[in-house]
């Protein structure tokens, strides 16, 4: 198993971390796309985690009725990385 | 408001920078001919570009990802002929850009809100992807807050804003029929700013971004605009009238099938789909891909992405349109 470092914020560091504590990590850089995500720590475990894409387009709906051909160009701009 | 002084450039400091980015003097003056070339000035303007790149002031960028698939930044990223993204982040202070910072959740915020407060009026603001408006915005969320309130804060402080793609000209994509999110561009997002240049296409051109912004830094003004905020140097031409296949089609040999004869002898495409005759743009000279190719070159009709509502007025694709 990898390590994984999840970086506990507290005011001070010599008190001991909060026993329970929600990290939120607003946008996440260096992706494409927007997304958000929080962590739940308590005695500085990870118990609980949530993701969440805060982009919305809609393409499949853009897409209904649409000439078959022409789907190959809409679906590419999901992602243009 | 006090704002933060912005520190004038100097060639030898410019030349450092260069020189640590790998980037020769001579892939710099090249790249000064290729902004003339671009912005259709005599070559002579090299060297009055190169001057203005080495003094200028580096004006602070931040670059605001909204309902966008990034191929705009992708586009700006890729180009090495020469490191267009190296010398412009020299040239540049790239403040924010939520795909290439380190920084992440509030301390990304930060530097977005810090370069805002400490340099209105001086910042570049540049857009790629549509601003959602229905239901409150609640389709597109950057830190908590909706990309519409963050558009409208952000771009209304800025010396300029850069409209990169047809997203953020005018909803693109997301705005295609029943535009599900009520995607609209930033003149709709947030009308009546002074300053707003739009560069679309699906993706912007990085020749057409990066010579708008030389345009700038050279001359102390952005290029001239058609209506739609479009520079000229860019959107002015049609590319029907430029294209190399012209002649087949004032000859009446089109390609009927994709791969017959008249495909393969790269005959025109109008029959295919093409939306040349309805395209203000420069991809005939100024080409993609570092200068290398474009649809049409490579065989394939041109989708008219820098034009209004393209995705639903030149659809479907396949099917020929207006030749007038």
């Amino acid at each position: 198993m990898p390590k994984i470092f999840i970086p506990i914020v507290t005011k001070n560091s010599e008190s001991a971390p909060p026993p329970s504590q929600k990290v939120v990590i607003d946008p996440i850089t260096r992706i494409e796309g927007h997304l958000r995500v929080e962590v739940q720590v308590q005695n500085g475990k990870v118990t609980d985690a949530w993701s969440a894409g805060t982009m919305f387009r809609g393409i499949e709906l853009v897409m209904q009725g649409r000439d078959p051909r022409d789907a190959w160009i809409f679906t590419q701009r999901i992602c243009g990385v | 408001m006090t704002n933060t002084r912005l520190v004038e450039g100097s060639a030898p400091a410019f030349e450092g920078r260069l020189t640590r980015q790998g980037v020769s003097r001579r892939e710099f003056l090249k790249f000064c001919g290729l902004m003339a070339g671009t912005l259709a000035l005599p070559a002579r303007y090299a060297g009055r570009i190169a001057y203005a790149l080495e003094t200028a002031v580096r004006p602070p960028v931040v670059w605001l990802n909204f309902q966008d698939c990034t191929a705009d930044t992708e586009s700006f990223l890729r180009a090495s002929q020469p490191d267009v993204d190296d010398l412009l982040l020299d040239i540049l202070s790239l403040n924010y850009h939520e795909t290439v910072m380190v920084p992440s959740g509030r301390m990304s915020v930060k530097s977005l809100e810090d370069t805002v407060r400490d340099y209105a009026g001086q910042y570049v603001c540049v857009v790629e992807g549509s601003i959602p408006t229905g239901d409150g915005g609640v389709y597109c969320g950057i830190g908590g807050r909706t990309a519409l309130s963050i558009a409208q804060e952000v771009c209304s402080q800025a010396l300029a804003t850069l409209a990169v793609g047809t997203c953020a000209w005018e909803g693109g994509l997301a705005a295609a029929v029943p535009n599900p999110t009520g995607a609209v561009g930033v003149k709709d997002a947030v009308p009546g700013l002074a300053t707003l240049i739009n560069l679309p296409g699906c993706p912007v051109n990085v020749a057409n971004l990066t010579a708008t912004i030389v345009h700038f830094l050279t001359f102390q003004q952005w290029p001239e605009t058609d209506g739609a905020g479009r520079p000229l140097f860019a959107y002015g031409e049609e590319i029907h009238e430029e294209c190399p296949r012209h002649d087949h089609y004032e000859h009446d040999e089109f390609v009927q099938e994709w791969g017959d004869a008249a495909h393969r002898q790269g005959w025109c495409l109008f029959q295919m789909g093409c939306r040349g005759p309805d395209t203000k743009h420069n991809c005939p000279s100024v080409k993609w891909n570092d200068g290398t190719e474009w649809p049409i070159g490579a065989g394939h009709g041109c989708l008219g992405c820098s034009e209004q509502r393209f995705w639903d007025r030149h659809s479907p694709f396949y099917v020929p349109g207006d030749d007038d």
